[in-house]
C-alpha cells in the first residue's frame, strides 16, 4: 500500500534496519594514518608524564588553583548574567549527564552570572543531520561518535579546539583517541570513551581459556556443544577486518577513498572469509544485529559474538554476570597462518558547536565532561555515581564507558575490567573509520554477504569478479589490480 | 470494426482484440504525447505572443483609465465602476513592491554574486569564484583567554537558493495577475462603452459560488501545493545545475552554478553505477505492477465477500481489517522483520530457515506478499464505499433477465468500480514506483549478499537507492539529478497510461 | 410451480454452501491478517526485556508497560509518550479535517466544474505527487522559518494538509458517477454551483468521505522521518511515530522495546475508534431513487 501522503524523505536515518546494520556508523574521514603502532595504551610516545599537573604549555583548568580564574573566564562571557548551554547526549546517558552538570554548575557557580546547563537527549548518530538542518538551534555541547567528525568539519557546525586547552586534551588522552578527533592534523573534538568498537563476548561455561584464541577454535568448540559463535560477515564494518588483516591498507581524504583492496592481499583476505563461511550453520552464525545477538544469548544458541559494549548489559542478564567473558579477536586462518583478526575502532567524543554564543564557557563545559575524573565517574567502578529511582531505591547513574584518559586507564578498575582489557589488546589492531568514505560501506558489506550466501564455496575466479566489482562500486581513484 | 462485429466474436477474440488495440495504440499514444507536448509549447508561445499583441493593442485603444492601469493596478476598475475590486488590486500591487523592496530584490540579487572568496575550515580565503549563491563568507574569530573560536555564518546558499525561487514563483503570480488586471480594465470598458453596467463587488463575490466556483474551490488547495510540492520542486531542479555536494555543504561553504555538469557527471560516471541503475529499474516495474494489481484484485474480492448478502457482522470484518491499518506503517513492517528474518519468530516457530528476507528471491516474494498485507484494508474499503453505491435495482433487473452471480459482477459491479477506481489504480501504480517504506522498513532494499550491486541490492526501488546514495555520499547535485530523471521517466509513462485509458476519454459516460 | 420451488429450494441452499465457504475464508483472513497485531499486543504484556524473543506468549505478564510510558519518570524525561500523544491526536484532527475539505473541494472541482485549464491540472495532479522529495524536507523547513513557525505542531498541519490536494482521484472517480441529472434539476430549481455541492453532493459521498477522513487521520500517527527532521531536538512537540521509533535504536532497543510495543498498540485504538464512529456513515444511502419519476 502507498499512502499518497507520504512524499518526504529524510537525511536522519532513524530506520531500525540501518541502525542495526551499521551500528551508528555514517561516513567517516580524517587523517590517513593507521591508529598507534605501540601496543600498550599507556605510556605513548608523546612523552611519558599522566598526571594532570605540570609540563610547561599546559594549563590545568580544572584543577581548585584555577577556580577563580574559570570563574572570572564565565563571568566576562555572560550576557546579561546568565550564561545559557544546551547539551545534547543520548537517552540512555541523559540521568549520568545531569548528574554531572549539576557538579560543573556547584564547582563553578558565582555570584556574577547564573549557569543555565540543559542537557536533553537526541541518539548521537543523529546529532550531525539535526545541526545540519538548523545549525542556530543545535545544542552548544554536544556528544557523537567519531565517525561523523568529517561530515561535522565540513558543514562547519562543529568549532575547533581552542588550542590551549587541546595541549591538555594530548597530553591527558591516549594517541589514537585524540587522532580520531582531528581531521588534517587540525583539532575538533575532545575524546571521551574508547568503546564504541567491537570485540569477542563469549560464555565461560562453554569456552576454556584456550578455545578463544583462533576463529577456527571456536566454530569448533561451539558446534561441538550444539551452540553458535556470530560474526555479521555481510556487515562491512566487522568484515573489513579480514583485508586489515591481510594488510590490505585504505584511505580517504574526504572525497576520493584509496584503497589496495583489488590485489592478492585482499584476495587471501576474501578466501579467509570464504574458509570462516563453510562452517555457516555448523557453529557458525555469519549474519544478525544486536537483537539477533541477545535473543541469540537468551535462547541458548549463540555462545559467542563478535560485538561491543553496548551489548554487555544484555547479554550480562541473558547468561549471568559471572559467566560473561570479554576479549580481543581471534585469530584467522589467512595465507596458512594464524593473524590478528583487525577491527574498526570506534569512540564517543564532544564537540562545541561553532556559532555557539558562549565559546569559552562551551570549551570548559565540553573538556569537563571529558575530563580524567568525570571519565571516571562516567565509568563507575570505585567512583560509581547513585541516585534514586521513583521509588526511591538506588539506582547505578555511572554508564560503564571506558575513557580515553590515560591516568583513568591505569586505575585498578579498569585494569581489572575484561571490556576494557579487550578494547586495551584489540587498540593496536584497530583502524579508526575515517579511514574508509561514505560509499565503502554497502559494497564492503555485499562482499560478505555473497561469500556468506555461498557458503565460501565459490570458485577463485568468481571470488576474483566479486572482488573487483565490490571495489569499484567504492574505489574511485585507484585502477589496482 | 463495428459494434456488431465485436459482439460476434467469441470472447478469447475479443481479449486478443483488445490486446492489439491496446499494444498497438501505445506507440500512437506516444506520438500524440509528443504532439500535445509539442502543442503544449506550442501554445505557450502563441499564448505569449498573443498575450503581447493584445496587451499592445488594449493599450492603444483603451480610455484614461486602461491606460492609467498599466501602471497603476485597479484604476481601470475604479474608473469604470468597480471600486472595491480596484482597490484590492492596487493594495496587492503596493504589497508586492513592498515585498521586493523589503526582501525580494535582495534574495533575487543574491542569487548570482561575483568575486566571492571561497573560505577553508579555518577561515583562510583558498580562492575566488563567480556566479556562487550568496556572497558573505563565513568568518571564525578567536575570543577570549582561552582563544575559542566562535564561527559567524555568512550567506547560506541553500537558504537563499529557495527564497530566490519563492520570489521568482511570486513575481510570476504577480505578473499574471497584472495582465489579469490590464484584461479586466479593457473589459469593463467595452462593458461601459456598451451602455451596461460592470459587475458590482457583491455580484462578483456571488459569481465566485456560481460560475467561478472553480476558483473558490481551488485557490486554497493550489496555494498550498505552489508552496509545499511545486517550490521544492522547482528548488531541487536548480540544485541541479549547482555544486551543492559535500565539499560545498552550508552552513559554512558557499555553492555556485555548474551549468550542466552534473548531468554530464552523472552520465558518464562509474559503470558500476549504470549496470545497477538497469537492474534496480526493471526491479521498480515489476514491483509496481505486482503490487498494484494483487492488492487491487484482492481488495475487491475481500470487500466482495464482506459485502455479500447474507454474511453477518459486516462492520466486525471491516473493523478487524481496519485495526490492522490502524497500527503505524514502520511498526508493523518492523514486526513483519522481525518475525521473517534469519532465525526470527516464524523461523523459530516452525524450527526451519525460511530465508523469507535473505534470499534474493525470496525476499522480492516477501515483499509483495507483506505488501498485500499493507494495502488491502484500504483497497477493500474503498471498494466498499463503491459496491454500496451501485443502485440495488441495476441487479433486480438484472436478476429479472436471468443473470447469474458471475454474470452480474462482471457486467455491472466490476466495470463500475473499474472505471471509478482508473485514475486511483493509475496513481497506486505511480506511487509504488516510489513506495519507500514498504520496501526500506523490512528489508532495507537487501538481501546485501549480490556484489554485482552498486550500494544497493535485489528489493532496492529507485527511490530507495537515491535515498542512500544521498545519504552515504552528500552529494545533493547528483541526487537532484538522478531525481530529475526518474521524475521525467514516471512522469511520461503515467501521462501517457492516463491520457490513454478510457477514464479519462469517458468521464460523463457513466452519469 | 414445483420447478421453481425446486429452483428456488436449490438456490437458497447453493447460496447457504457460499456464505459457508466466505465465512471460513474470511476467518482465516481475519487470522492471519490479525496475528502481527496480536503478536505485538503479546509482547506489550511481555515484563522480560529484550527485543526479539521465540515465543509469542509472555512469560511475565505486566501492565507497566503502558503505565510506565506515563508516569515513570526515567521514561518520560527522554521520552514523553502522554505529549506525543496528545500533539498527534491535535495534528491528526486539523489536518483531517483541512485535508478532507480540500478533497472534497478539489474532488468536485474536477467532476462538476467545466474550466478551461482544468486538464492541465489533471495532467499536472497525476504527475506532481512523483518527484521523489527528500529534497523537499529542507526546503518545507527553511519556508516555515520564512514565517517564523518552524518547529511548531500548526506547521506539521499545514504540511499535512498541503499534500492533499493531490489525493482527489478517489473522490472524483465517485463524484463522476453521481448522476448528473440531480445537477441538473437543481439549476432548473435556480441553485447556485456551491448550493448544489453543499445540498446535494456532500450528503451522497458519505462513503467516499468517510474513507478520505480516515486516511487523511490516520497519516499523521504514521509519519516519523518528516516530523524527526522538523521538529529537531524539541522533544515536547514529537509526534507519536517519531518518539516511538527513538525507542528502537541499538542502545535502547533492548530495555524498551516492550514498551515500543505498548505505545504502538495505544495508537491503534483512536484510530479504530474513530472507524467504528464513522461506520453508520459510511453504510450510506443510495442514489438510486433520487432522480426517478
Amino acid at each position: 500500500m502507498v499512502s499518497k501522503r507520504k512524499r518526504a524523505l529524510a537525511l536522519v536515518l532513524t530506520g531500525m534496519m540501518a541502525a542495526a546494520a551499521l551500528a551508528g556508523c555514517t561516513d567517516g574521514g580524517g587523517s590517513t594514518t593507521t591508529s598507534s603502532s605501540t601496543p600498550a595504551a599507556q605510556n605513548s610516545s608523546a612523552g611519558g608524564s599522566e598526571g594532570s599537573t605540570d609540563a610547561a604549555a599546559t594549563t590545568d583548568i580544572l584543577s581548585d588553583a584555577m577556580v577563580n580564574d574559570v570563574k572570572d573566564m564565565l563571568a566576562s562571557e555572560a550576557k546579561d548574567g546568565k550564561i545559557t548551554l544546551k547539551v545534547w547526549c543520548s537517552s540512555s546517558d541523559l540521568q549520568f549527564e545531569k548528574w554531572l552538570k549539576d557538579q560543573f554548575i556547584e564547582r563553578y557557580s558565582d555570584s556574577r552570572y547564573e549557569l543555565k546547563i540543559t542537557p536533553s537527549s537526541v541518539e548521537e548518530p543523529d546529532v550531525s543531520s539535526k545541526l545540519q538542518a538548523d545549525v542556530s538551534k543545535g545544542a552548544d555541547v554536544f556528544s557523537f561518535p567519531d565517525d561523523q567528525l568529517r561530515t561535522l568539519v565540513d558543514t562547519g557546525c562543529i568549532a575547533q579546539v581552542s588550542s590551549i586547552l587541546n595541549e591538555n586534551v594530548k597530553k591527558e588522552n591516549t594517541d589514537a583517541s585524540v587522532e580520531v578527533c582531528s581531521i588534517d592534523g587540525v583539532p575538533y573534538a575532545f575524546p571521551k570513551t574508547s568503546d564504541n568498537g567491537y570485540f569477542l563476548y563469549y560464555d565461560k561455561r562453554v569456552f576454556s581459556d584456550d578455545d578463544i584464541k583462533t576463529f577456527d577454535g571456536i566454530i569448533s568448540k561451539a558446534n561441538s556443544q550444539n551452540k553458535n559463535v556470530l560474526f555479521a560477515m555481510d556487515n562491512a564494518w566487522y568484515n573489513a577486518g579480514f583485508f586489515f588483516t591481510a594488510g590490505c591498507e585504505s584511505s580517504y581524504d574526504g572525497k576520493t577513498q584509496t584503497t589496495d583492496f583489488d590485489s592478492d592481499k585482499g584476495l587471501s583476505a576474501v578466501k579467509a572469509m570464504a574458509h570462516i563461511c563453510e562452517s555457516a550453520g555448523s557453529g557458525f552464525i555469519g549474519s544478525g544485529g544486536d537483537a539477533d545477538v541477545l535473543a541469540g544469548f537468551q535462547n541458548g544458541t549463540i555462545a559467542a559474538a563478535v560485538t561491543g559494549t553496548w551489548n554487555g548489559p544484555g547479554i550480562k542478564e541473558a547468561i549471568g554476570e559471572e559467566n560473561v567473558g570479554a576479549t580481543k579477536l581471534p585469530t584467522i586462518l589467512i595465507n596458512g597462518e594464524q593473524q590478528q583478526l583487525c577491527s574498526f575502532g570506534g569512540y564517543k567524543v564532544e564537540g562545541v558547536r561553532a556559532n555557539t554564543e558562549f565559546p569559552t564557557a562551551a570549551q570548559v563545559y565540553a573538556y569537563y565532561v571529558t575530563s580524567e575524573q568525570s571519565q571516571l565517574y562516567r565509568y563507575g567502578g570505585a567512583n560509581v555515581v547513585k541516585g534514586k529511582d521513583k521509588d526511591g531505591n538506588d539506582k547505578v547513574l555511572s554508564r560503564g564507558f571506558i575513557p580515553t584518559n590515560k591516568a583513568a586507564l591505569e586505575t585498578e578498575d579498569l585494569k581489572n575490567d575484561e571490556a576494557a582489557i579487550a578494547t586495551n589488546e584489540q587498540r593496536p589492531y584497530s583502524k579508526p573509520q575515517s579511514i574508509v568514505g561514505g560509499k565503502f560501506w554497502s559494497p564492503q558489506g555485499n562482499l560478505g554477504g555473497s561469500i556468506l550466501a555461498a557458503k565460501g564455496n565459490l570458485s577463485e575466479d568468481e571470488m576474483k569478479t566479486q572482488l573487483k566489482d565490490t571495489v569499484t562500486a567504492f574505489n574511485k581513484a585507484s585502477d589496482n589490480s | 470494426m463495428n459494434y456488431l462485429d465485436y459482439v460476434q466474436m467469441t470472447k478469447g477474440q475479443q481479449i486478443a482484440y483488445n490486446l492489439k488495440k491496446f499494444f498497438t495504440g501505445i506507440p500512437g499514444a506516444i506520438k500524440n504525447l509528443f504532439l500535445v507536448i509539442g502543442a503544449f509549447f506550442g501554445n505557450i508561445f502563441k499564448t505569449i505572443g498573443n498575450g503581447f499583441a493584445n496587451y499592445g493593442s488594449r493599450f492603444a485603444k483603451g480610455d484614461i483609465g486602461t491606460k492609467l492601469s498599466y501602471i497603476v493596478m485597479g484604476a481601470g476598475n475604479i474608473f469604470h465602476g468597480q471600486v472595491v475590486k480596484g482597490i484590492i488590486m492596487l493594495a496587492l500591487e503596493i504589497g508586492y513592491f513592498y515585498y521586493m523592496a523589503v526582501f525580494g530584490l535582495g534574495q533575487l540579487a543574491k542569487l548570482y554574486c561575483n568575486n566571492v572568496p571561497i573560505t577553508d575550515a579555518q577561515g583562510n580565503t583558498i580562492a575566488i569564484a563567480n556566479g556562487v549563491v550568496g556572497s558573505v563568507p563565513s568568518t571564525i574569530e578567536y575570543v577570549g583567554i582561552l582563544q575559542t573560536p566562535q564561527t559567524k555564518f555568512g550567506d547560506d546558499s541553500s537558504v537563499i537558493l529557495l527564497y530566490g525561487v519563492l520570489t521568482i514563483l511570486i513575481t510570476i503570480a504577480f505578473f499574471a495577475l497584472y495582465i489579469g488586471n490590464t484584461k479586466s480594465a479593457y473589459a469593463t470598458q467595452e462593458i461601459k462603452a456598451a451602455g451596461k453596467q460592470p459587475k458590482s463587488i457583491v455580484q462578483e463575490i456571488k459569481s465566485l459560488f456560481d460560475e467561478r466556483f472553480h476558483i473558490t474551490l481551488l485557490s486554497l488547495p493550489v496555494l498550498l501545493l505552489l508552496m509545499f510540492t511545486v517550490l521544492p520542486i522547482i528548488y531541487t531542479v536548480f540544485m541541479a545545475f549547482t555544486n551543492y555536494d559535500k565539499e560545498h555543504q552550508p552552513p559554512k561553504n558557499l555553492f555556485w552554478w555548474v551549468g550542466f555538469k552534473n548531468f554530464a557527471d552523472v552520465f558518464y560516471s562509474d559503470p558500476a553505477t549504470s549496470r545497477t541503475f538497469g537492474k534496480i529499474l526493471v526491479w521498480t516495474i515489476v514491483w509496481a505492477i505486482f503490487a498494484t494489481f494483487t492488492n487491487y484484485v484482492a481488495g475487491i474480492i475481500l470487500a466482495l465477500m464482506i459485502n455479500k448478502k447474507g454474511i453477518k457482522l459486516k462492520a466486525m470484518w471491516r473493523t478487524i481489517f481496519v485495526v490492522t491499518a490502524a497500527v503505524p506503517q514502520f511498526v508493523t513492517l518492523l514486526i513483519m522483520n522481525l518475525m521473517l528474518r534469519d532465525n526470527g519468530t516464524l523461523d523459530t516457530m516452525f524450527n526451519t530457515q525460511f530465508h523469507f528476507l535473505s534470499n534474493a528471491m525470496n525476499a522480492r516474494i516477501t515483499v509483495i506478499v507483506v505488501n498485500l498485507w499493507v494495502g488491502i484494508p484500504y483497497t477493500m474499503l474503498i471498494t466498499s464505499g463503491l459496491l454500496m453505491n451501485i443502485p440495488e435495482d441495476l441487479y433486480e433487473s438484472a436478476r429479472i433477465d436471468g443473470a447469474n452471480a458471475v454474470q452480474q459482477f462482471t457486467k455491472i459491479t466490476f466495470p463500475y468500480i473499474f472505471f471509478v477506481t482508473t485514475p486511483y489504480l493509475i496513481t497506486t501504480f505511480v506511487g509504488n514506483i516510489n513506495n519507500f517504506n514498504v520496501i526500506f522498513l523490512l528489508t532495507g532494499g537487501g538481501p546485501n549478499n549480490d556484489t554485482s550491486y552498486s550500494q544497493s541490492g535485489p528489493t532496492d526501488l529507485l527511490v530507495t537507492w537515491l535515498y542512500k546514495l544521498t545519504l552515504n555520499e552528500k552529494d545533493f547535485n547528483l541526487a537532484a539529478v538522478i531525481g530529475i530523471i526518474v521524475f521525467v521517466i514516471t512522469a511520461a509513462g503515467s501521462l501517457i497510461t492516463f491520457n490513454m485509458s478510457k477514464a479519462s476519454k469517458n468521464e460523463e459516460e457513466f452519469s | 410451480m414445483t420447478n421453481t420451488n425446486a429452483a428456488q429450494g436449490g438456490y437458497a441452499s447453493k447460496r447457504k454452501a457460499a456464505n459457508v465457504a466466505v465465512y471460513i475464508i474470511l476467518s482465516v483472513m481475519s487470522v492471519i491478517w490479525i496475528f502481527p497485531i496480536f503478536w505485538l499486543l503479546m509482547q506489550s504484556f511481555r515484563g522480560e526485556k529484550g527485543a526479539i524473543v521465540p515465543y509469542v506468549f509472555p512469560k511475565q505478564w505486566t501492565f507497566s508497560n503502558y503505565t510506565r510510558l506515563f508516569n515513570d519518570p526515567d521514561i518520560t524525561e527522554a521520552f514523553p509518550y502522554g505529549k506525543w500523544f496528545l500533539n498527534t491526536l491535535i495534528v491528526a484532527i486539523f489536518s483531517c479535517l483541512i485535508s478532507t475539505f480540500i478533497v472534497l473541494m478539489v474532488s468536485y472541482a474536477f467532476s462538476r466544474l467545466r474550466f478551461k485549464s482544468r486538464k492541465t491540472f489533471l495532467n499536472l495532479g497525476l504527475i506532481l505527487g512523483m518527484f521523489p522529495g527528500f529534497m523537499s524536507m529542507a526546503a518545507t523547513y527553511n519556508i516555515m522559518k520564512a514565517f517564523h513557525i518552524e518547529g511548531t505542531l500548526g506547521a506539521l498541519v499545514i504540511v499535512y494538509s498541503a499534500g492533499a490536494g493531490l489525493g482527489y482521484q478517489v473522490a472524483k472517480g465517485y463524484f463522476d458517477t453521481v448522476s448528473r441529472s440531480l445537477d441538473e434539476a437543481a439549476m432548473i430549481d435556480g441553485a447556485t454551483r456551491s448550493q448544489i455541492f453543499y445540498k446535494i453532493i456532500l450528503p451522497l459521498s458519505k462513503p467516499i468521505i468517510v474513507y478520505t477522513a480516515l486516511t487523511t487521520f490516520i497519516g499523521p500517527w504514521t509519519d516519523y522521518i518528516f516530523v524527526s527532521y522538523f521538529m529537531l531536538d524539541d522533544k515536547e512537540n514529537y509526534t507519536v511515530a517519531a518518539g516511538l521509533v527513538q525507542l528502537t535504536n541499538a542502545t535502547t532497543m533492548y530495555d524498551y522495546f516492550t514498551l515500543f510495543c505498548a505505545g504502538a498498540v495505544l495508537v491503534a485504538i483512536p484510530i479504530t475508534i474513530l472507524f467504528v464512529i464513522m461506520q453508520k456513515f459510511y453504510v450510506a444511502g443510495v442514489t438510486g431513487g433520487a432522480v426517478k419519476g
